[in-house]
Order: structure tokens, then C-alpha cells, then sequence
């Protein structure tokens, strides 16, 4: 009897959950129905019912975007399409363009007017300038990609600055020698860097915490769901290390290594997600 | 061939329904029940009429305090005709059977 209530609070848990997740995959202009369907959900007897009311809500969503689409003119529609693939291949291939040469360029010439480091070599490439402007360009793809509104590639940039921050901070510790070892934990950050992001991109703020305009950057729920986006791709991508047993992506240095990346990643996702965020209102 | 518009049998019951009491106003939860339709069947129906004029909708003030505003719905005037027109149109016998694989329709 106790289990059964304990499942339908849990039921009716996940009801609001999703009437919430619900609400934010439709405008605001064209939440009228959903509304409706909210509002007759508190019916319900129980968590069950208000679950399976709930789950009613998914076709709803789908009939009401459909009903928006029709509205829209569809050339505008495509155009629209055109504009942000254009934007996004720009702002990713364009900055390429860029930064590539830039680094390369940049660490050529630099490579005898630095006095730190650890190049057994001495007059080489340093891997500090390299990766300086790699990361400062990574931020600035994501801020140019941001501009553009171009959100895939502000993604890709926001993992790119996140691994390669972190990985560049692993490099300069354990120098070029261990460039095999390098490449196994460049993997792994990368891997956390792109969970990172994805996971805070999916995770937004518990129901009844987020308005129209967005919540603050700083709440605690948004904070609480970065650290959490953080520690799972850090988790995840931990224990993968550990089914695989290798030992030469063990030791702690590496560990934070992929911890940060993953964290890092997850705050540049939230910062792309608020800039994201922002209502448009627009009448059926 | 395509089907007429709102000729399908779930929308069928929704229309014979509101047509018992063409004036009064109806809330989505109470017409799930009284038509065995399920919420992501019935709200979009509902939301087509509405679109296409035949059905009037409006916020009620919650009955008990703290309960959101409730949305009801009723017949338009033009709604109610079509609806007749519609249930009178479609064939008796195909009609009771199609009602009849409504669940909750018995």
C-alpha cells in the first residue's frame, strides 16, 4: 500500500515534469491549449490518471507546432532554414579558416621569443602560444557563432574551448614526450566535453522556476543542473575509462582533467542556452 | 479519397456530445470521460473545431480557489447546424459502428 502511494506521488512527479517540458517546446503565443490541458490535468484523482492525462499533452505539442507551421508562409519557413544552415556553416568553417592559420602562424613565429615551458628542444613551437590562441579563438567562435545565432556552431565551439583548455593545461604538465598518453586522454576530454555540453543543453530549470523572460543565469537551479551535467559526463566518461582498464588515463592529473572539461563544458552550454532563451512571441 | 472533415468517429462523439447541450459550457477533463477519449485525441479535435468556427472557447474561473482557470467550450451557433448536418449526413449503421469502436461510447 505504501509502495503504491510512493509510485504515485512518483507519477505524479513526472505528470508535472513533463506538462513543464511540455510547455516550454511551444511558443508562448500558442501555449493556449496546452494551458488547457494543464489546467484540466489537476482533475485527476491520482498520479496515474494525471500521468496518463499528461501524456496526452505530446500529441497536442505536435498538433500545435504543425498548426504554427501551416500558418507560417512557407517560403519564409525555408528561408529561414537557408539563413541559419549558412550561419552555422560559416561560423564553423569560416573561423577554421582562421584559427587554423592563425595558431600555426602564431607559434611559428613565437616559437624563439619564449623563455617558458618545458620544450626539451628549446627553440620550438610552444605549445602555450598554440594553445592560447586556440582556445581564445574557440570563445570567440562561440561569441561570433552566438551573434549569428548560429546555435550548432556555438555548440561545437563551446566543446572545442572546453577540450582544449583542459587539454592544453594536461599538455604543458606532462610535456611532449608522452604525446601517446596525450592522445588517449584527449579522447576522453573530448568525450567529457561533449557530454558536458549536451547534458546541460538538455537539463533547464525544474518546473515553475522558469518565466517567459528566461531565468537568471546565476539561479540556483541552473547552477545546480551545470554541476550535475558536469559530474555526469565526468562519471560517465570515467567509467568508461575504468571498463576499459587503462591504467595510463588513471592518475589524478588526468582525472581533473576530464572533470573540467566536463564542467567547463557545461557552463559554456548553459551560457549558449540563456543567450538562446529568449521568447518570441508570435500569434497563430 | 479523403474523409470529409471532422467525420472521424472520435470527432463524431465529441460533436454528439456537445450537441446534448448545445448552450451549456463543457470542460475538456468531464468530456474525456463522458467520450472515453483520451486527452492527446482530445484536445486536438477540439482545437480544430475551434479553428474552424464551430466551437466557441472560454477561461472559467476555477471552482476552488488555488486550481487554475479552466477552459470551456461550447457549440457556436454555426458549429451546432454543422454538427447536425454532419451526424445526420454520416450513414446510420456505419456511424453506430464506428461509435462503437470509440471506447466509452457504449
Amino acid at each position: 500500500m505504501q509502495m503504491h502511494g510512493f509510485l504515485g506521488r512518483v507519477a505524479d512527479v513526472l505528470a508535472r515534469h513533463l506538462l513543464s517540458w511540455l510547455h516550454r517546446r511551444v511558443e508562448p503565443g500558442s501555449r493556449e491549449w496546452l494551458d488547457a490541458l494543464t489546467a484540466e490535468s489537476e482533475c485527476a484523482e491520482d498520479g496515474w490518471q494525471r500521468l496518463r492525462w499528461a501524456l496526452g499533452g505530446v500529441p497536442l505539442v505536435w498538433t500545435i507546432n504543425q498548426r504554427r507551421q501551416r500558418n507560417e508562409p512557407a517560403r519564409g519557413i525555408m528561408r529561414a532554414r537557408i539563413v541559419l544552415g549558412v550561419a552555422n556553416i560559416v561560423a564553423i568553417a569560416g573561423w577554421y579558416a582562421v584559427i587554423i592559420p592563425a595558431t600555426y602562424g602564431a607559434t611559428h613565429f613565437l616559437r624563439c621569443h619564449l623563455s617558458f615551458g618545458n620544450q626539451p628542444g628549446g627553440c620550438q613551437e610552444h605549445p602555450f602560444v598554440f594553445a592560447s590562441i586556440a582556445i581564445g579563438g574557440a570563445v570567440l567562435g562561440m561569441i561570433i557563432a552566438l551573434a549569428l545565432r548560429a546555435r550548432f556552431a556555438a555548440y561545437w565551439w563551446a566543446v572545442f574551448a572546453a577540450f582544449t583548455t583542459v587539454g592544453s593545461v594536461w599538455y604543458l604538465r606532462s610535456g611532449i614526450v608522452d604525446l601517446p598518453r596525450y592522445g588517449a586522454t584527449q579522447s576522453t576530454m573530448l568525450m567529457a566535453a561533449t557530454v558536458g555540453v549536451v547534458l546541460a543543453a538538455i537539463m533547464r530549470e525544474p518546473p515553475g522556476t522558469e518565466t517567459d523572460h528566461g531565468p537568471s543565469f546565476l539561479s540556483r537551479h541552473r547552477i545546480t543542473a551545470l554541476l550535475i551535467a558536469g559530474t555526469i559526463s565526468f562519471a560517465m566518461v570515467d567509467s568508461l575509462i575504468r571498463m576499459r582498464d587503462r591504467p595510463l588515463v588513471a592518475d589524478n592529473v588526468n582525472h581533473y582533467a576530464i572533470l573540467g572539461s566536463a564542467m567547463f563544458a557545461a557552463i559554456l552550454a548553459g551560457v549558449i542556452g540563456r543567450h538562446h532563451r529568449i521568447p518570441v512571441e508570435r500569434a497563430l | 479519397m479523403p474523409r470529409p472533415p471532422n467525420t472521424s468517429p472520435q470527432t463524431l462523439s465529441v460533436l454528439a456530445l456537445l450537441l446534448e447541450s448545445p448552450r451549456s459550457w463543457h470542460y475538456g477533463y468531464a468530456l474525456s470521460q463522458l467520450t472515453g477519449l483520451k486527452s492527446g485525441t482530445l484536445y486536438p479535435i477540439l482545437l480544430r473545431l475551434a479553428d474552424q468556427g464551430w466551437l466557441e472557447t472560454r477561461w472559467a474561473e476555477p471552482e476552488q480557489p488555488g486550481r487554475p482557470p479552466r477552459h470551456t467550450y461550447r457549440l457556436t451557433g454555426a458549429g451546432a447546424r454543422a454538427a447536425r448536418t454532419t451526424l445526420a449526413e454520416a450513414a446510420p449503421s456505419r456511424m453506430t459502428r464506428r461509435l462503437a469502436a470509440v471506447p466509452g461510447s457504449r
